[in-house]
Order: C-alpha cells, then structure tokens, then sequence
C-alpha cells in the first residue's frame, strides 16, 4: 500500500513539473526574437511592400493572432482532450510528428544503450576483477577514448572512412527505407555508424562507474566470506559483487538515456541526418514552432520522472534494505 | 517511378539513386564500354533505343533543410517554394535576358497599365476539379490575394495593392482575364506578382473561404498532397518524409507535352524519373554524399570548393546572385558617431580605407564580385561610366582616407588627436560593429573592417548576434521624440533620424544583406529616399532619388530608363549611404553528368529541361 501511494504521488507531482515547464517554455518562446519574422518583414519592407501586414499575415499563418494568455490557455485546454496541436514548420499534427520521429530514434538508441550498458557492465566488471592488468588499462583506454572524442566529429569522421572511401556504409540516411524495411540488412547497415559513435561515448560512462563500484565489493569482507566459503568466482561476480553495483548504476542509466535523448541525439541525428526526436526539437526550437516546442519538452518529462520513478522501485527490488513503506 | 529498394547494395537507396546508375543510363559503364558502344550525345538520358519506355535517372538535390508547407499561401521560404514548384509552374518564367516564357499562361499589354494574361486551353486541376479558367484566377487574387481581413496570411499580399487599394482584375474571356494597374509599370511582368504566381482551384478556396479558415486550408489533404496539382507541373507528389526527404515523380500528363510554342527541349521534360530534396543537416555528410554520388546536387561553401577541384564526377558552377552585403552606418542619433556618418565626405573617406577586392579574394576565396552601387554589374541597369569606386587600386589607401577624414572632421565634434580619432571630451572614438551570427566569413570581414578602420585611428568593438535579435535590437527604430512623429514609415523608420532611434546604439552593422533587384531596380526606392520603408539606418540622401524614380517607373521608353537609372546608381555610388562591399554568388557542385545549369543569373527558369549527357 505504501508503495503504491508513494509511486501515485510520484506521478502527481510529474504533472505539476511538466505544468510548470510548459508554462515556462511557452512564455520563453513568445519573448525570444523570431528570425523568420524579421525576414519577412524585412523582405517585405525592401520590396516597397508593408511590413506591418506582412508580420499580421504571418501572425495568422503561425497560429500566433491572439494575446499570450490565450494562446496558452487555448492550447492547455486542447492538450487536456489530448489535442497537443498543429505543427506549422511541418505541416502536421504534433502527436504525428512525435509518432513519426520516434522510431527513428529507437533505431539506434534502443541498440546503443542496450550494447553500451551490458558491455559497459561487462567490461568495467572484467576490469574490476583484473584491476591494473594489461587488459584493464586497455579497457581503461577505450572509456577515455569513448569519453573524449567529440561524437560530432566522430560521426563525420567515420562517414568519411566507411562511407566515402571503404563504400561499406551508405552516407545518407534513407528514411523511407528505414520506414518500410526496419528490420532488413539494409537498414542495419545504415545504421551501423549512429549506433557505434552513441555506443562508444554511452559504454565509457557505463564501464568507468562500474569498474568503480565493483571495486569497492570485490575485496568487501562479505566478498571475502563468501571466498572463504567455496563459492564459485561466476557466483560472487553476479550474485555478491553485481547487485550491490547496479543499485548507484541504475541512477546513471537513466541519466544515460535522459542524455542519449536530450544532447547526444542532437550531435548524430544532425551528422547522419536522421529524422529522429533530437532533430524534431531542435528544428522546433529554431524555428520557433511553439505546439511543437511544448509536446518535444514533454518527451524527456516523461522519460525523466517515469525513469526516475522506475530507479526508484528498482532499488528496492535490488536492495533488500531500501523500502518506500512509510514514505 | 523509382526503381524501388536494392536491399543489398549499399549505395543504392530507395529512390535507386548512385552515381553507377547515372553512368549505366549514359552507357559509359561496364560491358558498354567494352563493347566498344558510344554514349549517346545527350538526350533523354534512355539507356535503350527501343520502344519500351525511356529509363531515366533520379535527382537528387542535398538541402540543410526540409520544407514547412506545400500550401503556397503560407510559403515565405525558399525551401517550401522549392518544393511546390516541382508540381506547379506557376504563371510564367523569366528567362536570364529577362523575357517572358509563358508557362500557364502569357502576359501582355499595349502600354504598360493594362495588362492581359491569357491561360492556355489544355490546363487541368486534379483532384476532379476540372480545367483551369479565368474565373479560378479572378477569385483567388480578389477572395485570397486581396481579401481584407487577410484570412489566408497570403505573405506578399500588399503586392496585389497599389496606393492601399486592389489593383483590378477583370475576367475578359473563359481563359483570359485583364489586371489593370493605375499607373503605367512597365516592370511589372517582372515583378514577382503574376511572374510565378501560383493558383488553387475556386472550388477548393470556396471550402474555407466564408469561415475565412486559414487553418482548415492548410490541413486540407487536397493542399498537404498537392492533390490538386494535375497536369500544370512537371512532377507529380509522390511522398513526403518530414525533415528527411521530398519526393516527386515525373508526371506522365505534363501540359507543355502539348505545347507548340516552346523549344523542342521542353516537349519531352522533365528528363528525370524523379526529383527529390533530401535534407541533410550537416554540411559536411552532404558534401560527402556529393563525392560518393548519393546526391546529384547541393550547395557548396566558398571555403569548401577547393575539395572538389579536379574531380572527373562533380561540377562546380558559380552562379551570379542579387544579393549585397554591406557595411552600413548608423546615422540616427543613437550612433556614437553619427554627426561624421551624416556626411557623405567622411563616408567616402571611410570608404576608401576598406580594401574590398581583398574581402573579396582572401576571406570569399574569389567567390563574390566587389560592388560599388545598389546593382550587380551583370545587370543591364549598370552603367560603369557613371559609377564611381572606391575601395579598390588607387582608391583603397589608408594615407589618403585619414587626410580626407580629417579635415572633413573639422566641421563635428570629432577631431584627430595624433593618429586616433578622438570625441569632443578627447576620448578615443570607438564604434560597434555588430554582426549576424553563423557566418564565417561575415565574422571575418567584421574583423577586417576593425583592422582597417584602426588604421585610420578609429576603434571597433565586434559583438556578433543572431540574425532576429540583430533586427530586433538594432534594425527596428521607433520614434523616442515629444508627441507624435511627424511621419513614419514603419518599423524600419519610424520617423525623422534625430527622434527615431534603435533600441540599443550601434555605429557599423554587417550580415544584413540587401536584394538589388536587377530586374525591377525601382524597388530599391525604399533604401535611397529619406522615407523609405527600409531606410533604418537614417540615410537622408542630397540627390533627389524621390523625382528620379518616379521618372524611371513612369516611362515605357526604356533608353530614358536606362538613362535615369544610370544616374541613380552612379549618384548612389558617390554619395555612399552604405560602404557597398560585395555582390555574392551561388555555389552548387552537380554531378558532372548534368546537362543544363547555366553560370547566369537566374539560372534555374529551365530547370525542367537539364539532363543527363556525355562529357
């Protein structure tokens, strides 16, 4: 019961932080200066035209004739029937636009958080139990690498070898293709490259942490017990070194894929040009598209508080000793 | 259509597009070759010469980004437009000589007020809204183009009025109709008004026009799929992926199919099964896909250009464009110089001390073309006698700029202190520069500019911003006078240059470029006259640019228009409201199997007419 009023009250208080940031986006968005109106005014000023018509023409084509706060209240009002409106940088729905960007993300995120977080995991425990070996500073290596080389540079790099000159890969991503045919060669090939540069600066934080965490457990006086006892090297890795790390692990997971979805998405949608979720709101935000904005700002709401959430249980599931009862 | 998915190779891609396709259309691959076989010269670009149906390439054009819309009422971006030509026309092209190329229809008139445009007779919507006809036009331009309330939020709608009121449009026929402006313009077929002017069917206007809902006309099917698009375009609509790619098939029903009074090249266009704008974010995975032929075409920077000389598979064209970037001083009277900037003596002076030829060859690499006036020199207005340069040869020298500054000084506050310029308090002048944002090389003429103009004893502060905030805080002006202006001529120029001011203060602004209009020069009235709807930076001129306009506009007699507009530029040239620094160009690499594109300005009218051919 404890549990379960705890997780409702979670949820309560997700939607008073996704109101408070919808009201913040949306004000911040009217203030900012709109590019696009000053060309429009200004193309229409140079041309002997009017440049106040040309702005209310503009008003009315962007959906932006009305003071603030109706604007906003008009829109509230339409997200609660589940309406989150009309993007007019890309002539659809928003819901649309979110559906159709999605997949396009889940392509290559979903393989890269899952390849990064079980051989991060992998490696950081290898490398825990083989501390200051020549394997473990190898590894060592690879998260530094990982770690430090720009994601956008590397992209372009990496283009330029496997796709310019090796030909192995295409260097334009076919969003039909990855439509139509998800799951065929093809489209694991193109997508090769977006998961290798998300994969490789995921797994470094992944395997850093975990070196770190199974490090403070592998010579653990229940390690040591457990040792002493007979039980086999498989069982204290999973069982008496494993668990204990995935409870501080589980936090940068969620933070991984919060990060995976709001900044690293950005870097390689826009180098391999994927129509995925990163690119959607940032041309949203540049191009000031405010329906738009508002439902991209809601996806990594949700992501964060449902993640944060999801920790949160999991940490009880992990560890014994943390319980929500009388929260 | 398309050849479809090669799911094994992986260069191919759905629309079948790689440099290897476009060479096996042109036989110059393969067992072709060996075979001792000859490419065909140029063409239809059919790798067979049987009857079956010709096998044509696919284009692809590289963009840095997709379109908004394909309703044109609401196109205010050359993305969007870019789209929606493919599937419409438009009234009538422009050629390079600037003649009319009648598309849909044709323009005339016997002395230049009355204008009549004629539609041909075998123009048919889609969607089972019939042929097209006067009486689509007539209410387009009188319920959409001129309603009042705009309820459409049509962009140009203030070009279909003259004076604030509706320029007449009259239906004379089935396929004919009469636009009858009030003044004699003979520019006005050139203008972008009826020159590429797109159409609906009233049927379909009729659906949204009495609850004036623009926001019903914009999620129409009809207006999202170009539905109604039938036979009046090259392509057909094919699909649309958001931010990733546009693309049009070859349409089978093309009108000018039927036409006889076009050149033999149109009768069988376009020679390409499909165009399709890929949108690629990243500048250098489109270069990228230009190498390895995934793109037919896509822009290429000045910087970038080197990287593509002596490649066998990728042109590079250069072609000429209208747009001028300038230097412009701020003679309002929130400038920290502004009673020196006023004088057209000191901005020659200044002028001179700016080396633009080296703006030109060592931050542009060559790729732009010094100006001297508000006109490119390729345009037939230009009249070289009459322009006087400076900041180039002899006319660039920082000795003589200082001389000529200083005693032109005598009459301001200014005055030299030793080398420097210094204020009435003997406080060091120091002007800000600022600059739009996202350009390097605009980034680097800013640093040039404080170079130069250090030479000459004047400090610049560089602040760069971006592009709406540079328009917001310094281009707008508003009257900050007692009571009401005496007059104001919009957001630009709110009033005379001693009340109406920015914001916040500048001296020097870079990155906000000015159309030239080469074809219709009288449209630069607005930058030359103290009034003008643009003149923020409070330019009050000592020729009389008002009379001289009115006389170029109101002739038909053009060796007196030339003659007028050659004073004008010449006169602007000398008086120097702006330091005019350069004319920019386009740079576009196509693979090299492209036949068509032209280095000229305007170069894109026959676009539907290029092709594939043999080197």
């Amino acid at each position: 019961m404890g549990l379960k009023r705890y997780i409702v009250r979670r949820i309560a208080w997700a939607g008073v932080v996704a109101a408070v940031m919808l009201t913040v986006t949306f004000v911040l968005l009217d203030l900012a200066p709109d590019a696009q109106l000053a060309r429009v005014q200004f193309q229409a000023a140079a041309s002997g035209g009017n440049a106040e018509a040309a702005a209310e023409a503009y008003a009315q084509r962007r959906g932006l004739d009305g003071p603030l706060w109706e604007r906003y209240l008009d829109y509230l009002g339409n997200l609660a029937t589940g309406d989150w409106g009309w993007s007019d940088t890309r002539s659809q729905p928003v819901s649309e636009a979110i559906l159709t960007a999605l997949p396009y993300s889940l392509m290559y995120t979903v393989p890269a958080v899952l390849a990064s977080t079980l051989l991060g995991i992998a490696i950081g425990l290898y490398s825990a139990f083989n501390q200051y070996t020549k394997t473990d500073y190898a590894a060592t290596f690879v998260a530094f690498f990982g770690i430090s080389i720009p994601n956008f540079w590397f992209g372009i790099v990496l283009l330029l070898v496997f796709a310019v000159h090796l030909g192995w890969v295409p260097v334009l991503f076919d969003a039909e293709l990855a439509r139509t045919h998800p799951f065929s060669l093809a489209n694991a090939r193109q997508l090769a490259l977006p998961v290798f540069v998300l994969g490789t600066s995921a797994i470094a934080g992944t395997m850093r942490y975990t070196r770190a965490e199974a490090l403070e457990y592998v010579r653990a006086t229940f390690v040591k017990t457990a040792r002493a006892k007979g039980v086999s090297e498989r069982r204290i890795l999973t069982r008496h070194v494993l668990r204990p790390t995935l409870v501080p692990l589980s936090t940068i997971l969620v933070g991984d894929l919060l990060g995976v979805i709001l900044s690293a998405s950005y870097l390689v949608e826009i180098v391999f040009g994927i129509p995925g979720l990163g690119r959607l709101s940032l041309d949203a935000i540049q191009r000031q598209d405010t329906a738009l904005v508002l439902g991209t700002t809601l996806v990594p709401v949700f992501v964060a508080v449902i993640g944060n959430l999801l920790q949160d249980v999991g940490y009880a599931l992990l560890d014994p000793r943390i319980d929500y009862g009388d929260r | 259509m398309p050849s479809g998915h090669n799911l094994d190779d992986p260069r191919a891609t759905a629309t079948g597009r790689s440099r290897r396709s476009f060479l096996k259309l042109l036989g110059l691959g393969g067992a072709a070759s060996l075979a001792g076989c000859t490419a065909p010269e140029s063409g239809s670009g059919t790798a067979d010469g049987g009857g079956s149906a010709p096998d044509r390439a696919d284009y692809v054009e590289g963009t840095a980004t997709g379109t908004r819309t394909l309703n044109f009422l609401s196109v205010d971006d050359e993305p969007s437009l870019n789209r929606v030509q493919l599937a419409l026309d438009g009234a009538y092209a422009l050629t390079p000589e600037q003649e009319i190329f009648p598309l849909w229809a044709d323009i005339s008139t016997d002395e230049g007020r009355v204008y009549t445009v004629e539609l041909r007779d075998n123009l048919e919507w889609g969607a089972g809204y019939g042929s097209m006809t006067a009486e689509d036009w007539i209410y387009m331009i009188t319920e959409v183009f001129q309603a009042e309330p705009n309820w459409a939020g049509f962009p140009t709608a203030s070009d279909w009025r003259q004076n604030g009121e509706p320029i007449p449009v009259e239906k004379t026929g089935p396929r004919s109709f009469e636009i009858r402006l009030q003044s004699v313009d003979p520019a006005f077929p050139l203008r972008p008004i009826m020159w590429g002017q797109y159409c609906m069917p009233k049927a379909l206007i009729e659906r949204y026009r009495s609850d004036e809902d623009q926001s019903g006309l914009q999620q129409d099917e009809e207006v999202q799929t170009l539905a109604y698009a039938g036979n009046l375009g090259p392509y057909r609509f094919e699909r649309w992926n958001r931010e990733s790619e546009f693309v049009a098939v070859r349409n089978e029903e093309y009108y000018l199919r039927d036409a006889d009074d076009v050149p033999a090249e149109w009768a069988d266009a376009p020679y390409f099964d499909s165009f399709t704008y890929e949108v690629v974010p990243e500048e250098s995975t489109r270069l990228s896909a230009l190498r390895t032929g995934e793109l037919t075409a896509t822009d290429v920077p000045e910087t970038q250009v080197e990287q593509f000389e002596g490649r066998e598979d990728v042109d590079v064209k250069v072609f000429p464009q209208p747009y001028m970037t300038s230097l412009i001083y701020n003679q309002r009277a929130n400038g920290a110089f502004y009673e020196a900037l006023r004088k057209p003596t000191v901005r020659r002076a200044l002028a001179r001390a700016v080396d633009k030829q080296a703006i030109v060859d060592d931050i542009l690499r060559g790729y732009g073309n010094v100006a001297h006036t508000f006109q490119p020199t390729f345009s037939k207005w230009y009249d070289d006698s009459e322009v006087t340069a400076y900041g180039v040869g002899d006319t660039y020298s920082h000795e003589r700029a200082r001389e000529l500054l200083e005693s032109e000084l005598a009459s301001t506050p200014y005055r030299y202190d030793g080398d420097r310029v210094v204020d009435g308090d003997g406080e060091q002048v120091s002007l800000d520069l600022v600059f739009a944002q996202g350009s390097q090389s605009l980034q680097t003429t800013a640093q040039l500019v404080a170079q130069e103009y250090d030479a000459i004893g004047l400090d610049v502060e560089l602040t760069g911003k971006e592009y709406g905030t540079l328009v917001e805080h310094h281009v707008y002006n508003s009257w900050q006078g007692d009571g009401d202006p005496p007059w104001n001529a919009g957001p630009y120029n709110g009033g005379p240059r001693d009340g109406s001011v920015s914001s916040e203060p500048w001296d020097l602004i870079l990155g906000v470029t000015f159309n030239t209009y080469p074809r219709t020069p009288s449209s630069i009235r607005g930058f030359t006259v103290e009034r003008g709807g643009i003149n923020f930076y409070g330019y009050v001129p000592e020729t009389d640019f008002g009379s001289l306009f009115e006389r170029a506009t109101s002739t038909v007699d053009e060796a007196e228009r030339s003659e007028t507009l050659a004073e004008i530029f010449g006169a602007l040239s000398v008086e120097q409201p702006f330091n005019f620094l350069n004319m920019g160009v386009e740079i576009v690499g196509y693979d090299s199997a492209i036949r068509g594109p032209e280095e000229v300005f305007g170069y894109s009218w026959d676009r539907n007419t290029w092709r594939l051919g043999s080197a």
